[in-house]
């Protein structure tokens, strides 16, 4: 804590807080977030207990011979038959998810993608609804007949500044105030992520039929909460509960990432090393 | 006399810290947010309330406390740090009257001594030490709406229980009554963070109207006739008021805000590093390391480096912030002239800004809002300032739209307080919530020590909940302070629970705790109960 006082020396109890938090709960549960039109984030904890029933119903090797996903179900009008997979580890915990379609809601299933196709559900989300994140289709036929100025009354509300409100709040003050500086300066992951989906444009191309596709990568891990880590020699900031995550964008070639921890008291180290190679073709259409 | 004016304009302060209050420490760094945002900024504004109430200028403003900020207004540890925080002040701004005379810096010198004693007068002999009473005198004068805010500033759209929505905004009636002596009828949502139908828990609690982004009502459906314009009735017939953009970027625009004018006070040339050090160490944090202490000599200048800072020089300042509200005041006028013409109705402009921007980040702000409600009092008919419940009398027919989800932070949605720095802490604050809605349903009517506990539990889940502990995170600064706290409200509330549920309830722990986080006094632990929010949800 950054605090520049003492304790009260009648008041040494030890601090509860110097306790690392929890790293599960003992429950097989998920919970689905909304981030955006666009983007939600799940997270989950699947038990030991769980497993072991899974392979006692589905056989010892079930987690061998499938992958694992997450199961994304458009569910918009109650309708659950509109999903797509996303392949995960079980033991990321948390992940972002990427939809087309604003204004839908979703729900979420972890579980395993057996070799005949076949899904076996392990746990289940909540359901969100995304915002569409534009102006409505909806119009009310009392006022259809100043539709026709809508657009200027966008403008006169100021529909371009749409979420540059604190955007340039935070420049004015990472100019004179300092205090949103960081998230300008980009230097958390989460700003590299960010930075390289802008690079996502469709291309000025006249023809009617158009195709972009960009790739990410997603490092992720876990340590003791009080270890060193680094990743290709650069400081990553543990979450209390000892795991973490990075976003990098992905050019095309090979990649290095070596991750390395130290124990808190320097005697003892791990070292994986991860080589991610990418190659991509675009036909000259 | 009839009406002239062509619209309407609504100035909205919204006023919060996280409660921060460390009863372990004698001398707690973060405690200075606190007062330095009374000295600047919340004790500046009922200096002009009351100067203006004094001449007679008629003034509409409406302004959030939000519940951490009434817990720690009206807390006797605060209240006596603050004296003597401010006393500190008074006592170098006199020593530093007398080492200026005859310098450059006599007049800004002076400016301070002047500025502590008129603190320390509406502190003491004011308010008698509970500022609480000077806001709810001008709310009883009909000249300032003053609205709540969730519990402890939690955000709403990212939790996954009704309960903890409805104990948040249940929690904030309640205080609201207990300091304003009637139920609010405005609330701010924090960070104006809207999750569609959540607005059922406000009505539930009498609640009239909230805030919103721009792209929360010109989102909304059906398409909002007005735009941000009129307010607009969610389907539970509580009023969002959307926020006007072109006013905010007026005054919180990079390259033409009114704050970086080079005559404005610079805010970081800051005695605690411009001074001899053994004279200023007295006025330091009990580590002796040199940090802003409040007290800044020079002007912004220019584009100059923080040692070639100019002197700054009050009354020229004043009179810049004087110019700005003239220029401001004369851009309402414009647009609400314009407004009409195209809509047809007087328009209402909603003008949102954080309340610690005036007097805080922008010292001259409080002078500049002193100008605009003179101005605007005595210099014009065409626009009247309104409070949102005086908007809603004059107006009650409204479109009524479903508004978007949506906030006020960075690309409108909720990736502020969800992303790599701060996802972690949602499984832990959705475990709290649901292990409080068990216990508050498992015991419906405890007493004793098993009351005391349960109580104490709720406080801990809604501390945990403060958005601003996933802010900050994400912005970098006072990280660690903002993680610690999470953790630690986790902890205790773990801690607790097995210890209730355990049915072995240590004493001195739990009394520990509960002089450490004391926010609520009177709370209920009930309030986390499903039969309550479901009840709300009736209503």
């Amino acid at each position: 804590m950054t605090s520049s006082g003492q304790i009260k020396k009648d008041n040494a109890a030890p601090e509860l807080e110097s306790r690392a938090l929890p790293e599960g709960y003992g429950t097989t549960e998920a919970a689905l977030m909304p981030r955006d039109p666009n983007w939600m984030f799940i997270y989950w904890e699947i038990t030991d207990n769980s497993k072991a029933n899974l392979c006692r119903k589905h056989g010892a090797d079930i987690f061998n011979k499938s992958r694992p996903v997450i199961r994304v179900y458009d569910v918009t009008g109650g309708d659950a038959s509109k999903y797509f997979d996303i392949p995960v580890m079980l033991e990321a915990k948390s992940w972002y998810v990427n939809v087309q379609d604003s204004g839908r809601a979703y729900c979420c299933e972890v579980g395993l993608l057996q070799p005949d196709g076949t899904f076996i559900g392990l746990v289940k989300t909540n359901t969100v609804s995304l915002p569409a994140g534009r102006v409505s289709d909806v119009t009310d036929e009392k006022w259809m007949a100043v539709t026709a100025d809508f657009d200027k009354l966008l403008q006169l509300s100021g529909v371009e500044y749409i979420g540059k409100g604190s955007g340039e709040v935070a420049k004015s003050l990472a100019q004179r105030w300092e205090m949103l500086r960081a998230v300008f300066s980009r230097a958390s992951s989460w700003g590299v992520s960010s930075m390289s989906s802008q690079a996502l444009q469709k291309t000025e191309q006249p023809k009617k039929f158009w195709l972009v596709a960009d790739c990410e990568i997603i490092l992720y891990g876990a340590t003791e909460p009080d270890a060193f880590v680094t990743v290709s020699g650069r400081k990553v900031n543990l979450n209390p509960d000892g795991t973490f995550s990075m976003r990098f964008a992905l050019p095309d070639g090979v990649m290095d990432l070596p991750v390395k921890a130290i124990s808190k008291d320097e005697t003892d180290s791990r070292a994986i090393d991860i080589k991610v190679t990418r190659a991509t073709h675009t036909d000259a259409k | 006399m009839p009406n002239k004016e062509k619209g309407y304009l609504a100035l909205v302060l919204h006023a919060h810290l996280p409660f921060i209050r460390h009863p372990e420490y004698e001398d707690f760094l973060e405690e200075d947010w606190y007062f330095e945002a009374m000295c600047e900024t919340y004790l500046p504004l009922l200096d002009v309330y009351e100067r203006l109430t004094a001449e007679g200028t008629d003034f509409r403003v409406t302004m959030s406390i939000t519940p951490p900020l009434c817990n720690m207004m009206a807390d006797s540890l605060l209240r006596e740090r603050f004296r003597r925080y401010y006393s500190l002040r008074l006592e170098l701004a006199e020593k530093e009257v007398v080492r200026n005379r005859n310098t450059q810096f006599y007049d800004v010198a002076k400016m301070y001594e002047t500025k502590f004693r008129r603190i320390r007068e509406l502190y003491e002999d004011y308010y008698h030490g509970n500022i609480l009473e000077g806001f709810k005198k001008f709310q009883d004068m009909g000249k300032l709406e003053i609205i709540t805010c969730g519990a402890t500033h939690g955000f709403l759209p990212l939790e996954l229980r009704k309960e903890a929505v409805h104990a948040q905004i249940k929690l904030a009636a309640d205080d609201y009554r207990k300091h304003f002596g009637r139920g609010p009828r405005g609330i701010w949502l924090a960070e104006c963070a809207y999750n569609p139908g959540d607005d059922v828990f406000l009505k539930a609690q009498g609640i009239r109207f909230f805030f919103l982004e721009t792209h929360g009502i010109i989102y909304g459906s059906p398409r909002p006739r007005y735009g941000v314009y009129a307010p607009v009735y969610c389907p539970t017939g509580v009023a969002a008021f959307g926020r006007d953009m072109e006013s905010a970027q007026q005054v919180w625009s990079a390259e033409t805000g009114y704050p970086g004018d080079h005559r404005y006070r610079e805010f970081y040339r800051d005695l605690g590093y411009d001074l001899e050090y053994d004279y200023v160490k007295p006025y330091l944090h009990q580590d002796g390391v040199r940090r802003n202490i409040g007290m800044k000599y020079c002007k912004i200048t220019g584009k100059v480096g923080l040692n070639e800072k100019a002197p700054y020089n009050p009354a020229e300042a004043r009179e810049i912030a004087a110019s700005h509200a003239g220029n401001f005041m004369f851009n309402r006028e414009r647009q609400i002239e314009h407004l009409n013409g195209f809509l047809g109705r007087k328009p209402m402009v909603v003008s949102m800004y954080d309340a610690e921007l005036y007097g805080h980040w922008w010292y001259e702000g409080t002078d500049f809002l002193e100008f605009l409600f003179k101005k605007m009092h005595h210099d014009q008919k065409t626009v009247k300032m309104v409070t949102p419940s005086e908007y809603l009398a004059i107006h009650p027919d409204n479109q009524v739209v479903q508004p978007s989800m949506s906030t006020w932070g960075d690309k409108g949605y909720n990736e502020v307080w969800l992303n790599g720095t701060n996802d972690w802490m949602y499984r832990h604050m959705h475990k709290q919530v649901e292990r409080m809605v068990e216990m508050a349903n498992k015991f419906p009517s405890a007493d004793g020590t098993l009351r005391r506990a349960l109580n104490q539990c709720a406080r801990e889940v809604v501390l945990g909940m403060s958005s601003d502990w996933a802010f900050l995170m994400t912005v970098g600064t006072a990280k660690s302070y903002s993680t610690k706290r999470f953790v630690s409200h986790t902890n205790r509330f773990n801690g607790l629970y097995e210890q209730i549920m355990g049915n072995r309830i240590e004493e001195n722990f739990l009394k520990d705790i509960e002089w450490r986080d004391n926010i609520f006094p009177e709370i209920n632990y009930r309030v986390f109960s499903t039969e309550e929010m479901e009840r709300a949800q009736r209503s």
